[in-house]
């Protein structure tokens, strides 16, 4: 979809007429345009106006098993007031995932130029990486289902803390949005890393699986996100494999 | 659009709410259950299915209350969207597009009976009714079996025998009239 599309997709995302890529595409992008978070703000706000002339009163019983339903329904907590401390946070884990990798290179002496592919900066070799990961004996390997565009594959080990990324041929991200990479355990999603996408839609990324992580990963997804990363996924799944 | 001089009484109460307070929730339920179960209504149109969709839209804005942000339109705004969004889901998951269509095209522009009858709400379907008037047909037709037929534009486009950029502009056009003429929700 290009960017110029996207604009006019405003009042069909307001409607709920999308359908669940575009949707994903669409969230992925408007938080960050003044623009498209207008229109949907006004649209909303009008669609509001001509649900309330629909109103119809439930019937009198349905009162009470909401509120006996709620009094049991624990509630989430709120977002934290900005992106700052999720920011330090991400900033902190990546420079401690790219230093704990290029320890490790150097410590095996594998730290020479050729050793280290720099994807976007932070990224160590990749092919090293795959080699120890695939090394060991609880080495997994998974490929992600995207719904046609691109593939993505994971290999991983939780003996090595590593997992490889390799991503072909993903659709560029909207200006703005990056994606982001999660293991998902049975707390939730954990954020591995914003990927950082080549020309050609090519991503060779491997990443420590640190002490956040501290059960086996039950699901690896993708989703699009602010460029900067999010702590807890915003955008819907584009990709997933369940393990 | 009104300036958000005084705080909206609901914004208030949602925010009791966000903190766990159920009796406020409780009041915010008397406010908004009949926008929610009407909206439900209109999309899902069966009336056992409609309740429990109701019923977990307030589930859900319960659960959501602490992270509702007033930057991004008002608390009715919010709970027409999560309302219409589930009922979108629930026709969506539970009904094949044909089944759907078949439907639709033989309910669009049926009138309903609504129970309500104090004097602002009629006031109100009336605003909306003439603002829908408004619309060229076209429009009107595109919006509604979007917005109340819970088809998507590409759907609508198979419907009415149009391509889907015809539809995506009278959906664009049609809300962007639609809006000049309502406006938003306080």
């Amino acid at each position: 979809m290009s960017d110029i599309d996207i604009h006019h997709l405003a009042a069909a995302y307001a409607l709920d007429a999308l359908d669940a890529r575009e949707r994903a595409a669409f969230e992925a992008h408007y938080p960050s345009c003044d623009v498209c978070r207008a229109d949907v703000l006004d649209f909303r706000s009008t669609l509001a106006v001509v649900a309330e002339a629909e109103a119809v009163a439930p019937p009198p019983d349905l009162r009470r098993r909401v509120l006996d339903e709620i009094a049991q329904t624990r509630q989430l907590s709120p977002h934290l007031p900005s992106g700052v401390t999720d920011l330090a946070e991400r900033r902190r884990r990546r420079q401690r995932t790219a230093a704990t990798v290029v320890a490790a290179a150097a410590a095996a002496g594998l730290f020479t130029a050729g050793a280290l592919i720099m994807n976007g900066g932070d990224s160590p070799a990749y092919a090293t990486e795959l080699a120890k990961v695939l090394d060991q004996s609880d080495a997994r390997l998974v490929t992600l289902d995207g719904g046609g565009d691109g593939r993505v594959r994971i290999a991983w080990s939780g003996g090595a803390e590593r997992a490889v990324l390799l991503a072909d041929d993903l659709p560029e991200a909207p200006d703005g949005m990056a994606y982001e990479l999660w293991l998902i355990d049975e707390q939730g999603p954990v954020p591995m890393n914003v990927l950082d996408r080549a020309d050609g839609g090519e991503i060779r990324d491997a990443i420590v699986i640190d002490g956040d992580a501290e059960s086996e990963p039950t699901a690896w997804g993708i989703t699009l996100e602010p460029a900067a990363g999010s702590a807890s996924p915003t955008g819907d799944i584009l990709y997933a494999a369940t393990v | 659009m009104d300036a958000a001089a005084t705080e909206d009484p609901l914004t208030a109460l949602l925010r009791r709410a966000g903190r766990g307070d159920q009796a406020a929730f409780a009041e915010l339920y008397d406010a908004l259950s009949p926008l929610v179960h009407g909206v439900v209504l209109k999309v899902v149109r069966d009336p056992a299915q409609s309740e429990e969709v109701a019923q977990e839209v307030f589930v859900e804005l319960w659960r959501l209350a602490a992270r509702f942000d007033e930057t991004r339109g008002s608390v009715t705004s919010w709970v027409a969207t999560v309302a219409h969004r589930r009922a979108i889901d629930r026709v969506r998951s539970e009904q094949s597009s044909r089944d759907r269509v078949a439907r639709q095209v033989s309910n669009v522009g049926r009138d309903y009976d609504h129970v309500s009858e104090d004097v602002e709400s009629k006031f109100d379907r009336v605003r909306v009714r003439r603002a829908l008037e408004r619309l060229t047909g076209v429009q009107r037709e595109a919006v509604e079996l979007a917005y109340f037929g819970g088809h998507t534009y590409r759907e609508v486009a198979v419907l009415l025998e149009v391509a889907e950029g015809t539809v995506k502009t009278r959906i664009r056009d049609g809300m962007i009239r639609l809006r000049d003429e309502l406006g938003g929700a306080a």
